[in-house]
C-alpha cells in the first residue's frame, strides 16, 4: 500500500520529470505559451476533467470504475436546460440537475455495493442508458440562453482565477483532508487490495461504495453545469468520451487499476501532464491527430516506467 | 535489480527528451519564420472543419493551401477535431485567439457552442467567417456560402427524380441524415421537402440520423429496406451517410432497385457510380470552397474586402458575388457516370 507520507513517491517523481520537461521545450519554441495569461485563458478547459478525476481515484482505488461520468454530465446538463426552458428559476435548475446527478450515481452505487455486479459491467449499462435518457428527454435539441449571473460560473474568475479552478481547488482540498485525515484513504486501499478481508474486518465497505458512486455522479452533476456555463449551452451530447479522458488521467497518475494503490498527487500531475501536453501541441503543431497519439504514448511510457520501477510485480 | 530498472527508466526518460526535443528542431523553421512573418505583415488564417480527417474535409483544405500559397501573405493553420466533439473546436478557437490568429475560419459542428468563442475571438479583435455551415450571425463577419440550401435541396430532389425516371417518377424515398441537429442538413431537409412538392408521386417514407458514423448509416439504411420492401431510393445528405447507404444498398445485392443518391466528393463514390448503385452526385467544388474561404479571410484581414462590398475578387475564381453577409460559391456539381473520372478529390 502506498499512501502519501510527504514525499512524493516514484510515479509522481517520473510525471514531474515529464511535465518538467515539457514545460522546457515548451518555454524554447512558444515563450508565448507559458504567460500567465495563456495558462489561465487555456485552463479553462480541463476544470471539469479535473474535477471528475477527483472521486475516479477514489473509485479506482477500490478496484471499481465509473464509466457514466461523461453520459450522466448529459444527462444533468439535459435537465438544467429543460428546466431552465420551462421557465423555472436558474438557482432550481441547477439545484435539480445536482440532484439529478447524486441519483444517476447512487443508482450505480446501489448495483455495485448491493446488488454486486461488478461496476464495469453496472456502468456500461448506465454509459449508455443515461445518454440515452438525455437525448430521449431533450429529443437532440440544444439549449442556451442562460443569464450572465449563472455563465459567471463557467466564464468568470476571482483574483484571477476562474471560478471553475476555484471549485476544484476546493473539491481537491476537501478531498485530500478526508483522504488524509480519516481512516477513509486506507479503508478505500484495503478495499482495492482485498475486498473480502476488507468486509471481514468489519469495514462499512457497502456503504462506502454507495457514497462514492454516489459522489461521482454529483461530481458529473457540477462538471455539466460548469459545461453548460461556460459554453452557454445544454445538450445532450456533451461529455462523449470524457470517461476516457478522466480514466487516461488517473491511470497516468499512477493509480493502479487493479486498486489498492494511488494517491490524489498522482492524479493530480495526470491530469496537468495531459493538459499541458494537449494544449502544447495544438498551439505549437496544430495536430489534432498527434494528440491522441501523444496521450496515449504517455499512458504507455508512465505506466511502463512504473512497472519497470515497482519492487514486486503485480 | 533496483538499479538496473533505474537505469532503464533513466533511458527511457532520455529517449522521450530527445523524442521531444526532435520534434522540436523538427518545426523549428516554420515556428521561425512565423514569427519573422508577423513583424512583416504576414496573416495567420486557421481553418476549422467540423471533422478533421475526412475526406470532404481534406479537399477543402488542399484548396485553402493553393490559395495560401497564392497569395504569398498568408500562414495557413488547418486543425480541428479528430472526433467532431463541438467544445474541443470551441477550445481550439481559444487557443487561436490567445496566440493572435488574424483570422479565425470555423464550420460549426454546433453553433451554439461554438458562439461565445467565436464572439470572444471577434471581441479580441480577430475576424471570423464562417464556411461550410454557417453559426449564429451575430458570432462571425462573413459566411462563406458554398450553394443555398435551396439550391442543395432541389438538386438532389431533381436528381433522384431524373434517375428513377419518367415523366412523374414514382416510389417510396428516405433520407438518411448526418445528425437530427446539424443546421445545414435541417434546412435542405426543408428545402428537400419544398423541391419533392413538384413530384407528387415520390413519396417520402422516413427521415433517419447516422451520427456522422458511417456503420451507422450502413445500419440505418439496411433498417430502412427491411421496414420498406419497396423503397425506390435513399439520399445521403452527409459525406458519411451517401457511402454508408450505398454500401447497405450494394451488399444487399439491390443496385438499380434502390438508387442511392446525395452529398459527397467524387472520390469517395466512384465505385458506387461505376456499379451503377449510384446514379448521381452532388457536390460543390470542395476545393474552390477551401480556395475562397481563405480569399475571403485575407482580405477582410488586409482591408481589402469592407463592409457593405457587393463583390470581391478571388484569385483564379474571378468576382464573386456577395449577398449581404453572405459570399457565395455559388455553383452545384452533379457527378454522373460521364464526368466523374475528371475529378480527384
Amino acid at each position: 500500500m502506498k499512501l502519501p507520507r510527504g514525499l512524493p513517491g516514484r510515479q509522481e517523481l517520473v510525471l514531474l520529470g515529464l511535465l518538467i520537461g515539457l514545460l522546457l521545450l515548451a518555454g524554447r519554441l512558444a515563450p508565448d505559451f507559458l504567460t500567465a495569461r495563456a495558462q489561465i485563458e487555456l485552463s479553462t478547459h480541463v476544470w471539469e476533467l479535473a474535477l471528475l478525476a477527483l472521486p475516479m481515484t477514489l473509485i479506482i482505488l477500490t478496484a471499481g470504475i465509473d464509466l457514466s461520468v461523461g453520459s450522466t454530465m448529459a444527462l444533468c446538463a439535459v435537465v438544467f436546460g429543460l428546466t431552465f426552458h420551462a421557465g423555472w428559476p436558474v438557482a432550481l435548475d441547477a439545484a435539480l440537475a445536482l440532484a439529478v446527478g447524486a441519483a444517476a450515481g447512487a443508482l450505480n452505487g446501489v448495483f455495485v455495493a448491493f446488488v454486486r455486479v461488478h461496476p464495469l459491467i453496472v456502468t456500461l449499462a448506465t454509459l449508455a442508458a443515461y445518454r440515452g435518457i438525455a437525448e430521449g428527454i431533450s429529443l437532440g435539441v440544444p439549449y442556451s440562453g442562460f443569464p450572465p449571473s449563472f455563465a459567471f460560473l463557467g466564464q468568470g474568475s476571482v483574483g484571477g482565477i476562474p471560478v471553475p479552478g476555484l471549485l476544484f481547488l476546493v473539491a481537491l482540498a476537501a478531498v485530500a483532508v478526508i483522504v488524509k485525515f480519516t481512516p477513509l484513504g486506507l479503508t478505500l486501499s484495503a478495499i482495492g487490495y482485498n475486498e473480502t478481508a476488507s468486509r471481514f474486518s468489519g469495514l462499512a465497505v457497502t456503504r462506502i461504495k454507495l457514497w462514492l458512486y454516489t459522489g461521482s455522479g454529483l461530481t458529473a452533476g457540477v462538471a455539466a453545469l460548469l459545461f453548460a456555463a461556460r459554453r452557454n449551452t445544454a445538450k445532450a451530447d456533451i461529455g462523449t468520451g470524457m470517461e476516457l479522458d478522466v480514466i487516461t488521467a488517473v491511470v497516468l497518475g499512477g493509480t493502479s487499476i487493479f486498486g489498492g494503490r494511488g494517491t490524489l498527487l498522482g492524479t493530480v500531475l495526470g491530469v496537468l501532464l495531459i493538459h499541458e501536453t494537449r494544449e502544447f501541441v495544438s498551439w505549437e503543431w496544430s495536430r489534432d491527430e498527434l494528440n491522441l497519439i501523444v496521450t496515449g504514448s504517455l499512458l504507455l511510457v508512465s505506466v511502463l516506467a512504473d512497472s519497470l520501477l515497482s519492487p514486486k510485480k503485480r | 535489480m533496483r538499479n538496473n530498472a533505474r537505469s532503464l527508466l533513466l533511458l527511457l526518460l532520455l529517449l522521450a527528451a530527445a523524442l521531444l526535443v526532435g520534434c522540436g528542431k523538427h518545426t523549428e523553421s516554420p515556428t521561425a519564420s512565423s514569427t519573422a512573418a508577423s513583424g512583416g505583415k504576414q496573416i495567420t488564417v486557421c481553418l476549422l472543419p467540423k471533422k478533421k480527417g475526412l475526406a470532404y474535409f481534406t479537399s477543402c483544405a488542399d484548396g485553402a493551401q493553393q490559395a495560401a500559397k497564392e497569395l504569398g501573405d498568408v500562414n495557413l493553420i488547418y486543425d480541428g477535431p479528430t472526433d467532431g466533439a463541438p467544445e474541443k473546436a470551441a477550445s481550439l478557437i481559444e487557443t487561436w485567439t490567445l496566440k493572435g490568429a488574424d483570422a479565425i475560419c470555423v464550420s460549426p459542428n454546433d453553433p451554439s457552442v461554438l458562439a461565445p468563442a467565436m464572439k470572444a475571438a471577434r471581441a479580441k479583435g480577430a475576424h471570423v467567417l464562417t464556411w461550410d455551415a454557417d453559426g449564429q450571425p451575430d458570432s462571425r463577419d462573413y459566411f462563406v456560402n458554398q450553394a443555398t440550401s435551396e439550391q442543395i435541396g432541389g438538386a438532389l430532389v431533381d436528381a433522384m427524380a431524373k434517375d428513377l425516371g419518367g415523366a412523374q417518377p414514382t416510389g417510396k424515398v428516405a433520407i438518411v441524415t448526418a445528425t437530427l441537429t446539424a443546421a445545414n442538413q435541417n434546412e435542405w431537409i426543408a428545402m428537400m421537402k419544398e423541391r419533392l412538392k413538384k413530384y407528387p408521386q415520390m413519396q417520402l417514407v422516413a427521415i433517419k440520423p447516422c451520427n456522422e458514423d458511417q456503420s451507422v448509416a450502413f445500419q440505418v439504411t439496411q433498417d430502412l429496406m427491411k421496414a420498406y420492401p419497396d423503397l425506390k431510393g435513399v439520399f445521403g445528405i452527409s459525406s458519411v451517410s451517401f457511402p454508408g447507404a450505398a454500401e447497405a444498398v450494394k451488399q444487399a445485392g439491390k443496385t438499380g432497385q434502390v438508387l442511392v443518391t446525395g452529398l459527397s466528393t467524387p472520390n469517395a463514390m466512384k465505385a458506387y457510380v461505376q456499379d451503377g448503385t449510384v446514379k448521381s452526385v452532388i457536390l460543390w467544388n470542395t476545393q474552390d470552397l477551401g480556395y475562397l474561404t481563405v480569399y475571403a479571410a485575407e482580405a477582410l484581414a488586409t482591408g481589402k474586402l469592407k463592409p457593405g462590398a457587393t463583390t470581391f475578387k478571388a484569385g483564379r475564381l474571378g468576382e464573386k458575388k456577395i449577398q449581404g453577409d453572405n459570399i457565395l460559391l455559388g455553383n452545384i456539381l452533379v457527378f454522373t457516370k460521364d464526368n466523374i473520372g475528371k475529378y480527384d478529390f
